[in-house]
């Protein structure tokens, strides 16, 4: 499929860089000659100088052609006019880049079939969404929810002297049950593997479990955590995904806290921000930490522009005492670093928005993709389509690729967790965890 | 400041006086005084007649102007409200009937004659329509009617009109004082078929219902409204409620909005206030009187509308009231109706930011590099506003602080001296002590009247409008662009006439040399 991408920002790139991945064939356009040279050095894609907002720079891209169009310009009114320009066609989705909270006020007048536009992503609120439900289940380094939260995949670090430390799978299962819970998944020394029965898990290996809802808790507690609820939440920085952040906790009556340097930000902070407490300082202000009782804060979030601000921050936020600290990392050569040094919840915006803007464009059979942030593994949500040849067969006749693994069946908004005698029915949402080789393989297991 | 236009302006609004004074004059050539009420339709009428006349046509004004005309034109209007009073030999003293027209114009409704049945029904009408003409303002009538006012008119309405902020309900000022002014019309319509239906007099319907909308406080009976049933005390009880809201709010609810009032923050501080302070007021007058009943809930009520709206009728003697409830109903007094109503008083709204700013200030010393934005229901309030606000409430305290002063220099005792003096200020009329709401203003001395009706113009003004007249600076001359010389204008029309078409004349002048 012929895919436009019109930005090569950040998130752009990244885009740009998992559809090279698949196969697919990507032409990037942006109006920077240094940013195109780099793209095209680094990614297999066609590059285009030109306004992603002039017709005649998109037909010579072959806007004719494309299944996808992607406007993701870090300004959103490009990537609306951008979208707005190109005439609707069978078979072209539009995609629009829009993070301006005023666009999301608008409810019907500004919906995104009035622009022209089949999507609008919003990948600052997304890594907002995604930090809030990290922070809500304490623990987790990662979490993804599927089936409307029903069943939930959460990474999680495990702890020396862990009920599981030092356990295999088939040990971990008798004593919990199979049928609820699920390792899917196990990151050692910066590799990642699909495990079997055999495994065994050792304390600081990062685990991939899916379990439903009401067992998330229980996985967090095998790997040695101890539920706590959260109340106080401090964050860094005046980005958009720190007001989006805010906000969420706003909503959930969660006491937030900003630190915000520029005064100017901090005053248009305190006008949309009603019950958050905002503080005009610099986020490694140690002082100013220490006076706010950021120790007694059940999260720190380090949220500003800068990634070195925010390691920084986080590793005076840990030394003051606070348990779980999530850090924003543009740079995704970063996170393997951020995780030696003890940062464990890193987030990246421009794998938040790969997420989001993946998840739509591989349309069909396809309901939710998810990418991990410094391992190639992806977990897809399938829909069983009704004339899918696997319907009927029993799991373990089926020839999954090496890479992959059917983590979880989910019937009637129920969780099943597989057995080899089970067998896939029509409408049932497969979630399948793959590593990204053999994503194009698991693909064509589900056509639409 | 450019004269002529002012003098247009304050001509027009004399004229105004002159209408708003036909009712009465009618009702006074009727009884027979037609040679004096003549001359109290003229002075106003003639004098307006020739400023208008002699001056520039529809003028652009600047702030100063419009603060200038809205300072000079209450002075003006005040004073020939006063002239009825002595025409018509109700009082031979200049300062009873100066102090009786400004009260009449300021809505404060504190009178200096003790029994009012003996003054003649033109004198008491000519009252009520001060009232009323005052409460919504009659510089913004004069801008919803006359032609007058061309750029300018934003900033004579917010000169006069009292509260923090002037909202416009409709782009065109104008055409907001016209509906604001409709609103008000409506509404004294609505109470006055009210009272006929409840079985009053015609004449005392008309005069009760200005004197309610307007929050004023002038009766036909010295016994005010307890002169009536009990129902019409409860209708008045809602109506003076009524007038204490914006009038925006009103507007509002009467094109189909009526859920606004109720989000509104101020209005629900507002009735927040006036059902507390009543629950309190009942249970103390219950407990003092060893008995609870249904008409102590009356009794309390009322005195608490009348108090917040600043309207000032009366039906019972607050002033002999358990002490908790005096000093709940001084509080009252200072605070009084919200911002856009026709009430006095330091304001709701503006209440409600200090509060929330002191609340703001606590949290700071919990917080000291928070950056907290002072909210009024949730809105924010921009610092600048606060600020004002602030200095607000410390130009109130000083004028009553002053007034006080004063008050009691003139051999007034200290309570009536400090509820006199805030009473004028928040436009309410009874006070406690000698000027209590059985009592009236008669014996004060002269001084002591003309201090109260100086108190009364200031809070009816806020201040800032009346102040600024005494800076030398507002009363520098513009400078005008001389026209230029005849020789000059007739090339001018010469080369306009050549070219056949209608020039922009600015654009074919010659330079100067």
């Amino acid at each position: 499929m012929r895919i436009l991408i019109v930005g090569a920002g950040e998130v752009g790139y990244h885009v740009a860089e998992r559809l090279a991945k698949e196969h697919h064939d990507v032409v990037v356009i942006d109006v920077d000659r240094d940013r195109l040279d780099y793209v095209e050095s680094h990614l297999d894609v066609a590059v285009l100088e030109g306004s992603g907002v002039n017709s005649t720079v998109l037909e010579a891209a072959g806007v004719g052609r494309a299944g996808v169009l992607l406007a993701v310009t870090s300004v959103d009114e490009v990537n609306l006019v951008c979208c707005m320009s190109v005439p609707p066609r069978r078979g072209l989705t539009k995609v629009a880049r829009v993070s301006n909270p005023d666009f999301y006020r608008g409810g019907e007048a500004l919906r995104p079939s009035r622009f022209g536009v089949d999507l609008l992503i919003n990948p600052e609120r997304e890594l907002a969404l995604e930090t809030f439900a990290l922070l809500e289940s304490t623990a987790a380094t990662d979490l993804t929810l599927f089936a409307g939260g029903a069943v939930q995949l959460i990474g999680l670090t495990v702890l020396e002297g862990a009920p599981v430390d030092g356990k295999t799978l088939r040990e971990i299962g008798r004593r919990v049950g199979r049928r609820s819970l699920l390792t899917v998944a196990i990151e050692r020394d910066g590799e990642t593997m699909i495990p079997d029965g055999d495994a065994e898990l050792q304390a600081f290996d990062h685990v991939y479990a899916i379990a439903a809802e009401d067992e998330i808790t229980r996985a967090m507690e095998l790997c040695g955590y101890s539920p706590a609820k959260l109340t106080r939440v401090m964050i860094a920085g005046h980005s958009r995904e720190a007001f989006y952040l805010a906000r969420l906790l706003e909503q959930h009556g969660i006491e937030g806290t900003v630190l915000i340097a520029d005064p100017e930000m901090a005053h248009e902070f305190a006008v949309r921000l009603e019950r958050t407490l905002i503080l005009r300082g610099d986020a490694t202000d140690v002082e100013l930490l220490e006076f706010e009782g950021v120790g007694e804060t059940d999260a720190f979030v380090a949220f500003t522009d800068e990634d070195e601000m925010n390691i920084i921050s986080s590793l005076v936020a840990r030394d003051l005492g606070v348990k779980q600290i999530v850090t924003l990392l543009n740079r995704t050569d970063y996170l393997p670093l951020a995780r030696r040094i003890g940062l464990e919840t890193a987030v990246s915006p421009r794998i938040s928005a790969a997420n989001a803007i993946l998840q739509h464009v591989r349309r069909g059979s396809i309901q939710n993709v998810t990418v991990f942030k410094d391992s190639d593994a992806e977990v897809i949500d399938f829909i069983v389509s009704e004339d899918n040849p696997l319907i009927g067969q029993r799991l373990e006749d089926i020839q999954l690729p090496e890479h992959a693994i059917l983590a979880t069946i989910v019937r009637d908004a129920k969780m099943i967790i597989p057995q080899g005698s089970d067998a896939l029915q029509a409408g049932d949402e497969a979630i399948v965890f793959a590593l990204a080789d053999a994503v194009p393989a698991v693909t064509e297991l589900f056509p639409s | 400041m450019r004269y002529r236009e002012v003098l247009h302006v304050l001509g027009g609004l004399l004229m105004a006086v002159a209408v708003a004074m036909i009712p009465a004059a009618v009702l006074g050539m009727r009884e027979g005084m037609w040679l004096a009420w003549l001359v109290c339709l003229l002075i106003p009428g003639f004098m307006g007649l020739v400023l208008f006349a002699l001056t520039p046509g529809k003028v652009d004004l600047s702030a100063r102007e419009a603060l200038a005309i809205v300072g000079l034109g209450w002075i003006g209007i005040v004073l020939t409200g006063a002239v009825p009073f002595l025409l018509t030999g109700t009082t031979s003293s200049v300062a009873w009937a100066l102090f009786e027209s400004v009260s009449g114009f300021t809505t404060t409704g504190a009178t200096v004659f003790a029994v009012i049945e003996e003054l003649p029904p033109s004198i008491l009408l000519w009252r009520s329509l001060s009232h009323w003409v005052g409460g919504m303002g009659i510089i913004v009538l004069g801008v919803a009617i006359l032609p007058l006012i061309g750029v300018g008119g934003a900033q004579l309405f917010s000169a006069e009109a009292p509260g923090m902020t002037t909202d416009k309900v409709q782009p065109r000022i104008a055409t907001t004082a016209r509906l604001l002014w409709g609103v008000y019309f409506a509404m004294t319509l609505i109470l006055g078929s009210a009272y006929l239906i409840l079985g009053m007099s015609f004449f005392d319907a008309v005069n009760h219902a200005m004197s309610a909308l307007a929050t004023g406080g002038f009766s036909t009976r010295t016994a005010s409204m307890g002169y009536y049933s009990p129902a019409i005390q409860w209708v008045t009880i809602l109506f003076m409620f009524l007038a204490g809201v914006n009038f925006t709010l009103h507007y509002r609810t009467f094109t189909g909005h009526p859920r606004e009032m109720f989000r509104n923050a101020e209005w629900q501080w507002y009735l927040a206030s006036v059902l507390a302070v009543s629950a309190i007021c009942f249970v103390a007058l219950g407990v003092s009187e060893g008995a609870f009943s249904f008409e102590l809930v009356r009794r309390a009520s009322f005195s608490v509308a009348s108090i917040h709206s600043t309207t000032g009728f009366g039906t019972a003697d607050f002033a002999a009231w358990p002490l908790v409830a005096q000093v709940l109903l001084l509080g009252l007094m200072f605070m009084g109706g919200m911002g856009g109503s026709t009430g006095g008083g330091f304001k709701v709204i503006r209440g409600a930011v200090v509060t929330q700013h002191v609340l703001d200030e606590i949290r700071k010393v919990l917080h000291p590099r928070a950056v907290i934005i002072t909210r009024v229901g949730g809105k924010p309030i921009r610092e600048e506003l606060v600020l004002k606000v602030l200095a607000f409430l410390a130009m109130y305290m000083a004028t009553h602080a002053v007034g006080t002063l004063i008050l009691a220099t003139l051999g007034n005792d200290l309570v009536t001296s400090l509820s006199a003096s805030l009473a004028a200020l928040s436009s309410i009329g009874p006070g406690l002590g000698e000027v209590g709401p059985a009592a009236h203003y008669g014996h004060m001395s002269a001084p002591a009247l003309l201090t109260l009706s100086a108190l009364m113009l200031l809070g009816r003004l806020e201040f800032y409008t009346l102040l600024v007249l005494l800076i030398p600076s507002t009363w520098t001359r513009t400078h005008r662009t001389p026209r230029p010389p005849r020789v000059w204008r007739r090339q001018h029309r010469r080369a306009v006439v050549r070219a056949g078409r209608k020039a922009d004349p600015m654009s074919s002048w010659p330079s100067h040399p």
